[in-house]
Parts: C-alpha cells; sequence; structure tokens
C-alpha cells in the first residue's frame, strides 16, 4: 500500500516538474503547429486570417508544382552543402595549425569569434556597404591594385559571394567545437601511438581524425541545418536576386506570404518543408551514428 | 502581509493611470528617413504646441526595410500600437481593408487638386491625407553637359559613338530636349570602357534590383514607348512593343558597360552613392535624391554641378511615375477622433506650407505653392512635372497593385541578368498579372 502510494506520489511529481516546460512547448510550437496545419489546408490571406476558408490540399499542389519552390529548395541545398564542406575543412586546418598558438595564447580565442558575434542580417548590410563599387574598401583596393573591381553581386559571382560571406561569419563556430575536440585527444593516446613512430600525417589521419570524427559530424549537421535555412544576410543583401537567383527556401516562403499574400500556401511550403527536413536529418542522424 | 497587498495595488493603480495617460496620445506611424520624416516631427510639434492634452501627437517610425510588409501585418493583426499611420498610391488598395475612409475637411480642397486626392482614394472613398508627391527626375552633371554642349572634340565623339553603338545620327542636346536614343548615347559618351577620354567611369547609373521601387523608376521609361499595364478594357498588355523598348534599352546600357556592374543589386541608396562618387553623369531617380545629392556637406563631389529635368520623351511622349504618401486613420484605432483631428489640421494650407519649409515634397494648389516658390523651387517643378508628365499604369491602384510590382521585378530583373530570354519574361508577368487581377 505505501509503495503504491509511493509510486503514485512519485508519478505525480513527475508530471508536476514536467508541466511547465510542456506547456511551454504547448504554446509556441504546438498551437501554432496546429493553426498552419488549418491555414494550410485554406485559403488564407491577410483581409481573412481570422476566417480561412478550407480547400483541401490544393495548396500542397500549388507548393509541389511551382518550380520556384524546387529553384529555392535547390538554392538552398546546394548553398548548405558547400558553405558546409567550406567552413568544417577552413575550421578543422585552422583548429589544428593553430592549437599549439592558442593553447598557449588562449585569449586569441575571443577575437576569432567575433565574426559570429554580429547578427545576420547585420552583416548583410555590412557588405552592401563594403562591396559598394564607390564606397566600399574592398572594390576600393581591387581599383587602386588592379585598375578594376570584380562585380561581386553580378549574376555571375553572388552565389559564391554569399557562399564566402556565409563562410566567414560561421567558420568561427565550427572553429571553436573543433578545436575544443582536438584539444581533448587525450595525451596518452598520443603518446601511445608515437612509440610506432608515426609521421604527422599518420598521428592526424589514423589517430587524430577518427577520434574527431563525432564531433566533425556533429558540427557539420550543426551548420547545414543553419546554412540551408539561411535568410537574414542573403535577403538583406541581394533580396531574392535578379530573377529570383538568390531565393533560398526561406526567402521563398517569406515573400509568398508577405508579398503575395497567399499565406495557404506559404505556409504549406513550410509544412513541405518540415517534413522534408525530418526525413532528410533523419537519414542524416542515422548514418553519423553508424559512422561514429 | 498587508502592506504587500497595498503596495501591489497601488503599483497596479499606478500603471492603469499612466497606461491610461499613454492611451491619451494619439500615436502616427510615418515614412521613416528623409525629409518625410524631418517634416512630419516638425508638423507635429507644431500641433502639439496648441492641441489639448489628450490630442497630443506622438510619433513612430519603423525601419525603411519591408516597412509595408511590417505594416500590413499590424493592421491585419488589429494593431492599436498607432492611430494614423502612412499609405500610399500603390498600397492603398492592399490597405483599405484595414483602414476607415476620411470625410475630407473643406480646408484639403483648398490645398490640394481634386488629382492629387485621387492619389490616395480606393473604390471612391479617401483613404489618406497626401503628405508627399514622389516622381522620377533625369539627374545629369550640369558641368558636364554643359562642356558636351560646347566642345567640339567631344561633340563629335559623341557622334561617332551614337553612330558606332546605337547606329544613329545624333548630336549633343539639351537634356531637356532628350529623347532615350539622346540619353542612351550621353550615357555611352561618358563611360569610360567605351570613351576612355570620358571623366566619368559611367555615363549612367540603373536600379535593377529585384525590387518593386526600381520597377516604378523603370516605368517611366517603358510607358513613354506606350508600355501600360491593361488597356481600357482591363485587358493585361505588357507584352507589347511599349514594354519590349523599355526593356531593351535597360538590358543594353547594362551590357555596354554604362552603369555599375553590381547595378542588378542597386536600389535608392547606392544609385545615390555613385551618382554622389562623381563617377556617374546622369541617374534617373527619385525626386526625394535632390536635397543630399546637392548638399555640399553630403555629396560635396556633385553638389552645386546637378541639373534636373524630367524623364527623357519616347514615341508617346515624356512621362514620369508618381504616386503620393499620405495618412490615413487605422480601423483598430482606439483614438480615432484625436487622431481624425491630426489629420485635418495637416490638411489645412498653413499646416502643409509648414510641412512644405520643413523640406517635405506636398503637391499643393498653385496659389500656395506661389507662397513658397523662393524657398522651394523644386516644389514648383514637382507641380509642373506632375500635372505635365505625371502617371499611373492602369490598375496600380488596385489591391493587387505590389504583387503586380513584385511579379514584374522578378521577371524583368532576370531578362536583364541574362538568365532568361524577354519573350519569356514577358509572358510570365503577362500570365502572372492576368491571374492577379481575375482574382
Amino acid at each position: 500500500m505505501a509503495a503504491a502510494r509511493r509510486s503514485l506520489n512519485s508519478r505525480r511529481d513527475g508530471w508536476f516538474m514536467v508541466s511547465p516546460i510542456t506547456a511551454f512547448l504547448i504554446v509556441v510550437l504546438a498551437i501554432p503547429l496546429v493553426v498552419d496545419c488549418i491555414y494550410a489546408v485554406s485559403r488564407v490571406r491577410f483581409e481573412t486570417l481570422r476566417a480561412p476558408e478550407f480547400i483541401g490540399f490544393g495548396n500542397f499542389a500549388k507548393v509541389l508544382f511551382d518550380h520556384e519552390f524546387w529553384g529555392a529548395m535547390l538554392f538552398s541545398l546546394r548553398f548548405g552543402l558547400l558553405v558546409t564542406a567550406a567552413e568544417v575543412l577552413l575550421a578543422l586546418v585552422l583548429a589544428i595549425f593553430l592549437a599549439p598558438l592558442l593553447a598557449k595564447r588562449s585569449w586569441l580565442i575571443a577575437p576569432l569569434m567575433l565574426p559570429m558575434m554580429v547578427a545576420p542580417a547585420l552583416v548583410g548590410l555590412m557588405y552592401r556597404l563594403a562591396l559598394h563599387e564607390f564606397v566600399g574598401p574592398i572594390p576600393y583596393y581591387f581599383v587602386l591594385l588592379t585598375g578594376d573591381s570584380p562585380s561581386f553581386l553580378g549574376p555571375d559571382n553572388v552565389f559564391w559571394t554569399l557562399v564566402t560571406i556565409e563562410t566567414l561569419q560561421w567558420t568561427p563556430f565550427a572553429l571553436l567545437i573543433l578545436y575544443t575536440a582536438y584539444q581533448s585527444i587525450a595525451t596518452d593516446v598520443r603518446e601511445a601511438a608515437e612509440l610506432d613512430g608515426p609521421s604527422t600525417w599518420q598521428m592526424l589521419r589514423y589517430i587524430e581524425l577518427p577520434l574527431m570524427r563525432p564531433t566533425i559530424l556533429a558540427v557539420g549537421f550543426i551548420r547545414f541545418i543553419d546554412s540551408f535555412r539561411v535568410f537574414d544576410n542573403v535577403f538583406t543583401l541581394t533580396g531574392s536576386g535578379a530573377g529570383g537567383n538568390t531565393m533560398s527556401i526561406s526567402i521563398y516562403i517569406y515573400e509568398v506570404f508577405f508579398r503575395r499574400n497567399d499565406i495557404g500556401v506559404a505556409v504549406a511550403a513550410s509544412i513541405v518543408l518540415l517534413a522534408v527536413s525530418f526525413g532528410l536529418l533523419t537519414l542524416l542522424l542515422r548514418w553519423s551514428e553508424r559512422q561514429a | 502581509m498587508k502592506s504587500i497587498v497595498q503596495a501591489l495595488c497601488s503599483a497596479a493603480a499606478l500603471l492603469a493611470l499612466s497606461g491610461a495617460a499613454a492611451r491619451a496620445e494619439v500615436t502616427v506611424l510615418g515614412w521613416p528617413g528623409g525629409p518625410e520624416e524631418v517634416s512630419l516631427r516638425a508638423s507635429a510639434e507644431v500641433y502639439n504646441k496648441t492641441a489639448a492634452a489628450d490630442d497630443q501627437v506622438k510619433l513612430i517610425f519603423f525601419n525603411r526595410d519591408n516597412f509595408f510588409d511590417k505594416l500590413q501585418t499590424d493592421l491585419a493583426a488589429g494593431t492599436t500600437e498607432f492611430d494614423a499611420n502612412l499609405t500610399a498610391t500603390y498600397a492603398v488598395g492592399r490597405y483599405a481593408p484595414f483602414m476607415d475612409p476620411l470625410e475630407l475637411p473643406a480646408a484639403a480642397h483648398e490645398t490640394f487638386s481634386d488629382g492629387v486626392l485621387k492619389t490616395m482614394q480606393f473604390e471612391g472613398k479617401q483613404y489618406g491625407i497626401p503628405t508627399d508627391l514622389s516622381m522620377h527626375f533625369m539627374y545629369y552633371r550640369s558641368d558636364l553637359i554643359a562642356k558636351l554642349l560646347s566642345d567640339p572634340a567631344w561633340q563629335a565623339k559623341y557622334s561617332e559613338i551614337a553612330k558606332a553603338k546605337l547606329g544613329k545620327d545624333l548630336k549633343p542636346k539639351d537634356p531637356d530636349q532628350w529623347n532615350w536614343d539622346d540619353w542612351a548615347a550621353t550615357a555611352l559618351f561618358f563611360t569610360k570602357s567605351v570613351n576612355s577620354d570620358s571623366p566619368t567611369r559611367y555615363g549612367t547609373v540603373l536600379q535593377m534590383k529585384n525590387l518593386l521601387f526600381n520597377m516604378m523608376v523603370w516605368h517611366s521609361t517603358a510607358r513613354s514607348f506606350g508600355g501600360n499595364w491593361t488597356d481600357a478594357s482591363g485587358k493585361v498588355i505588357v507584352d507589347g512593343p511599349g514594354y519590349r523598348a523599355g526593356l531593351q534599352l535597360y538590358k543594353m546600357l547594362y551590357d555596354a558597360g554604362t552603369s555599375p556592374k553590381d547595378s542588378l543589386s542597386y536600389e535608392y541608396a547606392e544609385a545615390n552613392a555613385a551618382f554622389g562618387s562623381g563617377q556617374a553623369a546622369t541617374m534617373l531617380q527619385w525626386n526625394a535624391a535632390l536635397g543630399d545629392l546637392d548638399s555640399k556637406e553630403k555629396t560635396p563631389a556633385v553638389a552645386g554641378k546637378i541639373g534636373t529635368v524630367a524623364p527623357p520623351a519616347g514615341p508617346d511622349g515624356r512621362f514620369t511615375h508618381i504616386h503620393g504618401l499620405g495618412l490615413g486613420i487605422n480601423a483598430s484605432s482606439k483614438h480615432k477622433a484625436g487622431a481624425l483631428k491630426f489629420l485635418n489640421w495637416l490638411a489645412t494650407p498653413d499646416a502643409m506650407l509648414g510641412y512644405a519649409r520643413s523640406g517635405g515634397s506636398p503637391a499643393l494648389q498653385s496659389a500656395l505653392v506661389d507662397k513658397i516658390a523662393k524657398e522651394r523651387p523644386d516644389l514648383v517643378k514637382i507641380g509642373t512635372f506632375a500635372g505635365q508628365y505625371g502617371f499611373v499604369m492602369n490598375g496600380a491602384t488596385s489591391a493587387k497593385t505590389l504583387p503586380i510590382y513584385e511579379l514584374q521585378a522578378k521577371q524583368f530583373t532576370g531578362y536583364w541578368a541574362g538568365t532568361q530570354s524577354l519573350d519569356d519574361a514577358l509572358k510570365a508577368v503577362s500570365a502572372g498579372m492576368t491571374d492577379l487581377l481575375k482574382k
């Protein structure tokens, strides 16, 4: 009897403890998700936000047959993969080469982290100024040294300019995590390996990198999610670009929602994105678990 | 315990009182930055000197970026954070469901002509008091054009370039006599990559970013070639010779290098920076840019060396896009009476003269313009240009105006960037507009 009462009390305490976070999640996630599901199957505009008209799955069909949606998905996928690869590689090289210096002068980590402390929207605005041919310092030095300046935001270069900007801003994040992982490799492991007299490359290839692999995968995973859903810096720098050539999936949803006032379609697109992301992330997680 | 309860009650009472005090103000959401904000601030200050305590006006401003998206969201959410808000000719239909129509005071007709008042109307109802009129000027470097008109060597080179690049026999003309060929030839002449003796790097600066406001600038070109959104029956006619010629002109100028290479990411600010650097000889730009560009403190490289005329002529004549900015009543406001008092005061001749003296650009009746012509000669020009060359595309005050501008911006910038053909861009716009206008 006493054991049953204790169990009941314990269960009640458990419910009591998780109730705040449950309530929070219901308010910030579940209710908006329910509203989203209603809007996704409705004809709804700003004028009819409180009176959506049920139309079935027409909004999903519109999204799936919209070539702009797939163009935006392709942009985000390409952008996300390239940026992730660049950031992880660059951060890995920096983490390994700067490790001795950072071990001695750890304060250097602070200035290295500065780029990621700037809000992405401000980074976009900053480069809008920095790359302007007549007021920006970068074109100024190009003109000074070569007599001409490349078209950083022209149709041929704009994608690579955006990739570079994103990489420069977020490589410090990857660097911080990878440097920590590199430093946390136990000294005795390295000492044991050195008994076999490996070269620096062999030490890196067969000892250090395998030990860092779970962290590398986790960093790549986080950075891919972040860069796939890129919005702020691209939006403030180029918008959706000439003919939509810099339209990420987040910008696509924003434009359909606000500019076209087609809220049902925008919400349907976001649900499709959620489903695709969920599937993709599940696959990636399983793969990374196997790799780890 | 009792004292804690008393303290809490007192605090609640104080909060309620301060809330009531805050609610007593009339909050007005204005257009941020630039002369419009400066003038509105000055007008509110004047108004507040004589207004009752309950009618004091407080101004708020969003950031200019995506201003209209934020405004739409707030209005649709039924915000009571502002009582009067900005509206514009091209957005009046979009915001009409969330705003209250106005009964104009008699004084408004002394201040504004019927044509100007119409810029704030939707389906026959008045939704705003017009505060500023926007249009386009062709800006040019008066010092360089003066030399072009007087130097035989430059004139010979100009004719040679016009023949080689445009296939036409042209001679330099006064900018007020320009057609689009004359402007194109001038832009080519003042481009370093075309004419190595050019004193400027570029002959012009085009605003070609995928942005609705850039479409408005370009429309002055399209309209003069005979382009319009719809014909009298409401049929979409953008896929016609007028739009085609206007689009091809910009493409030719961009491809020929007369405008900076990054022009496809340029809008108002970038274009002003290029012209203000002294490295662009001409620019089709909003009238609001003149104050800053002609200021010795802000842009010393070109201040005092700027001429402005109406945009060049095309086969159908000379045109400038016009639209009005104004202030109307938020339908969800809790202080409509106070907001209306302020707007009615703002519509009086004296208030608008004060607004103009503070830097705003209202389109006033000619009798009022005469009173401030010495202080604001540009207002005379604005009034003249609006009367002689001002146009609004057919259907450009509908509820779908902004999505149409967005559609055109996206497709046409794609053509200018070379990512799609002119035919495809025009077909996509034509189909999209037909769809939008029938909904």
